[in-house]
């Protein structure tokens, strides 16, 4: 694979050797380990050593009654809670039939979307120290996340571990100034974005870092089986919210950012483009929502018993496909569980990313692929 | 679920390409909410994922998910994809039976299969042969059993962790005072021996009486039985086994349970360090260490099965290991508490870092020295 590292020059002899880079490292974001073998400073092969956050996360549910399980999913990918337990209800709401009512499915889309705008936010952030930046880029990020995190506050009552999805709707209806509120972060969020524009997008050393660096093409990242941004940044117009469209996205207007090199610069372009895409549709949401109605499908049992099935359930999470595969054999527990990681399989491919570069872009290129280990090791 | 191939039912678009493009593969049409799913025999899977990826008008490049699942007496792989050029998607299943549980590797299509399948193999077993480094992904090498089988519950787990908990409060317990069990068995001793004393006297006085011997020599009679047994018993003392009679046997065979997992789990470590010593791959690797467990668990089987004399033996050997971990334990205890007055004492003399270090080494190598002497 071609690789923008120059040409070495081996006027001094030097060995490999193998850096174990974490488990517990800042640039790892979480517990993640890689060995690296590097010639100097060229990275030779990569060894990425995940498992540290595993907890079951695929067994445990299959012990838990349907209902249980959505706070699972909370664990998963802990940066868009909203969309991992959409993906879940999803694919109950598939094996039972269910539907849900029009006034859920605009509250699942607003706090998804600004989920995703939440969880980008986060990681341009973190990417920004990965890059050199220091702490600029990470306040300005967390300035608008914790905005949207107070209205995720208000609605679910939790910072974090949401909770809030339910097969058929959701748990309870949203605050009175809800709409309100999502205008307020909508336009905080937008100037906030403007900001980290104006401090990143072209700054010298930012470019310097990033462009040109680990390209990715179409071929391989599909092969590879990458997704989300990561996807998107090598060309390919590929967003399930499109191209099998759940829930509601059939009805609003929005772009599909794509990169053209697969770089890491593309990658970051997709994200900052992909969060004013995202408020675009919670704008749209908030026009289109019904002013009140119901928020959850009627005649639901207290203990859910879908019909022996299975399905597999994905959606576009911020990381890319969240996917959710559930066999049934009509009892109150799922027979299995599987989760889809979207930054699994972007992980998976990190070795092909990786070697041929500098050790210190090596850090960066794990940076793009924004990775939460919750989800990679569930 | 029907058979697609059999009836004349209509099959979706993409199904009837794939029949199109391999006529003589047998598939049976699963319908599920969003996906047309295929199960196909495991000898075909290979062809059928061939066609599948390079057929111009399958052209299913991207490999989204690929779950392992467990059916008790099968296992099956199921693998969701979707093409990218046609926009349609398939979930293709092939089964495989428990105790044969190979399939073959589809990595060499998509390379996105590599940490599926990895994770299918450390979580259920499923062998994907061709695959070119199938090493444990999430969990520990060597683990010895596949987590997400339905044979592996979670209840069970917990069971035997807080089973472990009540063993290591048990240890600790019988680590302070030493001995203690003993007094509660000599009770039980006199007790017992009282008792068998009452049985020779009254068989003696039995038998006297069916000799019509008179009242004087009867009680002759029963004395000199009671002597015999005396010299009986003192006999029976003076022989090493003593006493192999009141000990409550509950708390031993847990003890006896912890003595036998040590020593799996010691003969696992061994096997382990030998086999990489080796440099066998991990497959090799567990088959090594599987097969010097069941050598192990022969040998173990045979010293206890064949005769029951050998039992008192292992309930003599499972407090020794416990009173061993208790000495260690106490050892152990010791050397933290020497390690911290030295460090006292060193930092009281307003010592470097250095100095303090080589001041507690000496403190402890001391320790060590009277350890052996004494």
């Amino acid at each position: 694979m071609a690789s923008t590292a120059p040409q070495h020059r081996h006027e001094l002899e030097t060995i490999d050797l193998h850096i174990n880079v974490g488990p517990q490292h800042p640039a790892t974001h979480g517990v993640f380990r890689m060995v690296l073998t590097v010639n100097g400073e060229l990275v030779e092969d990569c060894d990425p050593v995940i498992g540290y956050m595993h907890r079951g996360n695929e067994k445990l549910p299959e012990n838990c009654d349907y209902r249980q399980i959505i706070g699972y999913h909370d664990r998963t990918d802990y940066l868009a809670q909203f969309n991992t337990e959409w993906t879940y209800c999803l694919a109950v709401e598939k094996l039972m039939g269910l539907e849900v009512p029009e006034r859920a499915e605009y509250i699942r889309v607003i706090l998804g979307e600004l989920n995703r705008v939440a969880s980008h936010l986060m990681w341009a952030g973190a990417f920004g120290t990965d890059v050199g930046f220091f702490g600029t880029p990470f306040m300005y990020a967390f300035r608008e996340r914790e905005v949207i995190q107070d209205l995720f506050e208000a609605v679910t009552g939790e910072r974090m571990m949401y909770n809030y999805f339910r097969p058929g709707g959701v748990a309870w209806d949203v605050p009175d100034d809800f709409e309100e509120h999502c205008r307020y972060v909508v336009d905080h969020v937008r100037r906030g974005l403007d900001d980290l524009d104006a401090l990143m997008t072209d700054n010298e050393v930012f470019l310097a870092r990033c462009r040109g660096l680990s390209p990715v093409t179409p071929e391989q990242a599909i092969n590879w089986g990458l997704s989300g941004p990561m996807l998107r940044a090598c060309g390919v117009k590929h967003d399930l919210r499109r191209a099998e469209p759940y829930s509601i996205y059939d009805r609003f207007d929005f772009e599909i950012p794509v990169g053209t090199q697969g770089d890491v610069y593309d990658r970051y372009l997709v994200r900052m483009e992909e969060m004013r895409q995202s408020l675009r549709i919670v704008e749209q949401a908030l026009k289109q929502m019904p002013k009140n109605g119901p928020i959850m499908a009627e005649g639901l049992k207290r203990v859910l018993r879908p019909p022996a099935g299975e399905v597999y359930a994905r959606t576009e999470s911020p990381r890319g496909e969240y996917g959710v595969y559930i066999v049934s054999r009509g009892a109150d527990k799922p027979w299995r569980h599987k989760v889809r990681g979207a930054s699994f399989c972007n992980l998976s491919a990190l070795r092909e990313m990786v070697v041929g570069n500098y050790v210190a872009d090596a850090i960066i290129i794990l940076g793009s692929i924004d990775i939460v280990l919750c989800e990679v090791d569930r | 679920m029907s058979e697609g191939t059999a009836t004349g039912q209509a099959l979706p678009p993409v199904l009837e390409l794939l029949r199109e493009a391999l006529p003589d593969v047998p598939f049976e049409y699963v319908p599920t909410p969003l996906d047309p799913a295929v199960t196909v025999p495991r000898e075909h899977l290979l062809r059928l994922m061939t066609a599948l990826k390079e057929d111009e008008r399958l052209a299913f490049d991207y490999l989204r998910c690929l779950s392992g699942v467990d059916y008790l007496d099968e296992l099956e792989v199921v693998y969701h994809l979707r093409s990218f050029r046609h926009g349609h998607t398939i979930a293709v299943k092939v089964r495989a039976p428990a105790d044969d549980p190979r399939v073959p590797s589809v990595v060499h299509l998509w390379k996105a299969a590599d940490w599926h399948e990895r994770e299918a193999w450390e979580m259920f077993g499923i062998v994907f042969e061709g695959h070119p480094d199938l090493r444990p992904l999430l969990t520990e090498e060597g683990l010895g059993y596949y987590p997400l089988r339905k044979s592996h519950p979670l209840a069970e787990i917990e069971d035997w962790q807080e089973n472990l908990l009540e063993q290591v409060e048990r240890l600790a317990a019988m680590a302070a005072p030493a001995g203690a069990p003993e007094v509660v068995d000599e009770k039980a001793q006199k007790v017992a021996l009282a008792q068998r004393k009452a049985e020779v006297i009254k068989k003696a006085r039995e038998e006297a009486r069916a000799k019509g011997l008179p009242p004087e020599e009867e009680r002759k009679y029963v004395q000199e039985a009671l002597k015999r047994f005396e010299e009986e018993m003192a006999k029976e003392a003076a022989a090493p086994a003593a006493a192999p009679a009141a000990r409550p046997a509950a708390g031993d065979e847990r003890a006896q349970k912890v003595a036998l997992a040590q020593q799996k789990a010691e003969v696992i470590k061994k096997a382990r360090e030998e086999a990489r010593a080796k440099g066998l791959s991990g497959e090799e690797e567990r088959k090594f260490v599987q097969e010097a467990l069941r050598r192990f668990e022969q040998e173990a089987g045979a010293a206890q099965a064949p005769s029951p004399p050998p039992r008192p033996a292992t309930e003599g050997k499972a407090p020794l290991s416990a009173a061993d971990k208790a000495a260690r334990i106490a050892l152990a205890q010791r050397k933290a508490e020497v390690i911290k007055r030295a460090r006292e004492e060193a930092r009281a003399k307003g010592l470097s870092g250095e100095e303090e270090r080589k001041y507690v080494q000496e403190a402890l190598r001391r320790l060590e020295e009277e350890g052996e002497g004494g």
